[in-house]
């Protein structure tokens, strides 16, 4: 082993000194704090399925979020801010492009963004002065992020901080290939227990899963989840792991790659609903809901009684999330690292639980599967803004552009929200929608519309087999509940939203058969 | 080692049959997706897709092969090798229709069903040994697996090309 002197010591301790000294004052002269522009760390929550009209901070008879109102005390909300489409692949696609689904055309279930609009996305458009990551839990959000793999600098493996995982390959075991690896092997390859119309195209892996599934693994089962642990059906996973993951991360690695924009898009609380026993239990009184007859556009005929277990074990899964996020953003307070921190959280849709239906990718495009929440807290941020009008996901994008310092390309269909450089617009309209089973490729014809403007909601089902187009109109201002159809009694106000839709459609067919 | 195994044309006709089951139950299972991915996938991810489920194919056609062979090598000639195509088609056929059928059962019936999805193939099984206990006696069974084996190779000249270029794509797409 060599040996040094100590002449020779103190001159590798000299050389070693100088050159930590210079490392760090050449990043320290080229960081923005040096040059001025400080740019502000992003941190976006997205949690899955996550109604408006289920949590207390916007109103909800039940406490399910008593941490998230906390947090709003130093956030600006969003009362009124609605997603882009019913279930993940549309609701985050029109996140993360700014775009009307119409326009990103990912509008099938696992569908994928217009393969010519990859490059309008939320991580491109940052630029790479930004450390952007990006993760999860979600398989048909991680296809996206597949789309956009060349603007993300760090993309977490979907099952990371996760227990059990049920499929004996998985996308993220091809790394090179992880887009097109998600529709081989999770779409097809493998077998997908949980699913009743599987047919995996191979035999002895999907003999082995099935096998796997059928041998009780201590794994899965744990005493503190009675309900078993949640699951996005392809791992387990505990809440409290996951954000424990998802904190440390921001602590200890992001925090040495300042600016960053991180990307956390978290499965709970969509379905299953499994809280942990602390929870378990905690709504057990009734809502005075009044029962709503089950819609002919239904995919579902659960019982009232059947929604209303569900309803009670959704809204205890989101306590149980809404205690680990408060858990997640004190210990992040506690360390500092939200000083220069923009803190998004949101949702992607939100979920269902009447007419027959359960669940959110539906035809029925009702206001619980599309009002979703949204806080922005600014660094420093002391107090709460409280915004009414209505808002859309692809606002998202714009807003986090100009937090960003960056311009707002042309072509992106969101606006800036309000409170960060937009207004408050009443007159503004906003189109989710939802049109999984029409092909991508093909103008909209089968779908279910929706027009958002003042208080009123205007739907349209269009192209269902067996019915005529139907269009509803609901005063959500008057009537939350969307019981009163005010289509045939408002005709003025039908006629023009009626007007209004339809020219929006038209166009956006014209302009798609026009590309 | 070469003397235990069976001859390289015996070799060919068995595999012949398991790669015609493996590749026809993935060719089917890809038809019946195939209206699905229409909607969202354009023919080149469609082909990826394929290619993917080929080389699975031809890969777990090797396995079930392979351990063919090693039983031909660990035990006595007269169990496996001596009549290979024979009592190698009816093995083959067995356990890759017990899978089929294990699959199968999931399908129908769903994962509820727990370990009673294990019954149906059970009973292949039984009926595999049964066919092969009985296949040195009965020439019907023989001459059944005989001529199955032997069309079945025609299969080869589709199959084998197939599974080479489905497995050149996926090398290139993963290395690249």
């Amino acid at each position: 082993m060599p040996t040094l002197n100590r002449r020779e010591f103190l001159k590798a301790s000299a050389a070693l000194m100088a050159g930590a000294t210079f490392a760090g004052a050449s990043r320290f002269l080229s960081s923005p704090d040096f040059q001025g522009t400080k740019k502000p760390n992003i941190l976006m929550f997205v949690f899955d399925a996550m109604s408006a009209r289920h949590l207390s901070l916007y109103g909800y008879d039940r406490e399910t979020t008593p941490n998230l109102k906390k947090f709003a005390e130093r956030a600006s909300v969003y009362h009124n801010h609605y997603s882009g489409g019913n279930f993940t692949t549309t609701g985050t696609a029109s996140m993360l492009t700014g775009l009307n689904a119409w326009t990103h055309r990912a509008l099938n279930y696992r569908g994928m963004v217009d393969r010519n609009l990859t490059d309008r996305n939320l991580f491109r458009l940052i630029g790479n002065e930004y450390t952007r990551l990006a993760f999860t839990q979600n398989l048909w959000a991680d296809i996206l992020l597949n789309q956009f793999e060349s603007d993300i600098d760090i993309h977490l493996p979907c099952d990371s901080y996760s227990h059990f995982i049920h499929s004996s390959i998985q996308p993220d075991d091809l790394p090179s290939d992880r887009r097109m690896a998600y529709y081989a092997f999770q779409d097809f390859i493998n077998l997908r227990v949980d699913d009743p119309n599987a047919f995996p195209g191979s035999l002895l892996m999907s003999s082995s899963d099935l096998a796997r599934a059928l041998v009780p693994n201590r794994n899965h089962i744990s005493d503190d989840y009675p309900r078993g642990l949640p699951t996005n059906y392809d791992y387990s996973y505990e809440n409290t792991s996951v954000l424990d993951g998802v904190g440390g991360l921001v602590k200890h690695s992001l925090v040495q790659s300042e600016p960053y924009l991180a990307y956390f898009h978290l499965w709970s609380p969509h379905d299953p609903y499994n809280a942990r026993n602390d929870f378990v239990g905690m709504f057990e009184q009734d809502l005075p809901l009044q029962a709503k007859a089950r819609h002919p556009f239904s995919g579902g005929n659960h019982s009232e009684n059947a929604l209303r277990q569900f309803r009670r074990e959704y809204d205890e899964f989101i306590a149980d999330l809404d205690a680990e996020f408060g858990r997640l953003i004190s210990d992040l307070e506690r360390s500092g690292v939200l000083q220069n921190s923009y803190v998004i959280v949101t949702s992607d849709h939100g979920e269902m639980f009447e007419r027959g239906e359960l669940g959110h990718a539906t035809a029925l495009m009702y206001a619980p599967v599309t009002h979703i929440p949204l806080l922005i807290s600014a660094p420093g941020q002391v107090s709460r803004s409280d915004f009414h009008s209505a808002t859309s996901n692809m606002d998202l994008l714009p807003t986090i552009l100009e937090i960003a310092g960056k311009e707002i390309p042309k072509w992106v269909e969101g606006r800036l929200l309000p409170g960060f450089g937009g207004t408050e617009d009443p007159t503004r309209s906003i189109f989710p929608m939802m049109g999984k089973d029409n092909a991508a490729f093909q103008p909209i014809k089968h779908a279910t519309f929706v027009l958002i403007k003042k208080a009123y909601e205007l739907i349209f089902y269009t192209g269902y087999p067996g019915h005529d187009d139907q269009f509803e109109l609901y005063h959500l201002a008057q009537d939350p509940q969307e019981l009163q159809n005010l289509f045939s009694k408002d005709i003025t106000t039908a006629s023009h939203m009626k007007d209004e839709l339809l020219e929006a459609i038209h166009a956006a067919n014209r302009n798609f058969e026009k590309r | 080692m070469r003397k235990r195994l069976p001859e390289f044309q015996s070799i060919i006709q068995v595999y012949a049959v398991i790669a015609m089951m493996f590749a026809g139950w993935t060719i089917t299972a890809f038809l019946w997706k195939l209206s699905a991915w229409l909607l969202l996938l354009n023919l080149g991810e469609i082909f990826i897709i394929f290619s993917y489920a080929m080389v699975a194919s031809f890969l777990e056609s090797m396995i079930i092969l392979l351990l063919l062979l090693i039983v031909c090598i660990l035990l006595p000639a007269r169990v496996l090798r001596d009549e290979f195509v024979v009592r190698g088609t009816i093995l083959s056929v067995g356990l890759i229709g017990s899978l089929m059928v294990f699959v199968g059962s999931q399908m129908q019936f769903g994962i509820e069903r727990g370990l009673l999805l294990l019954i149906a193939p059970f009973l292949v099984l039984i009926l595999t040994a049964f066919l092969l206990q009985r296949a040195s006696k009965l020439h019907r069974i023989r001459s059944v697996a005989v001529s199955f084996s032997d069309r079945a190779v025609v299969f080869l000249f589709v199959l084998v090309p197939l599974f080479a270029i489905a497995s050149m794509y996926v090398i290139l797409r993963n290395v690249s």
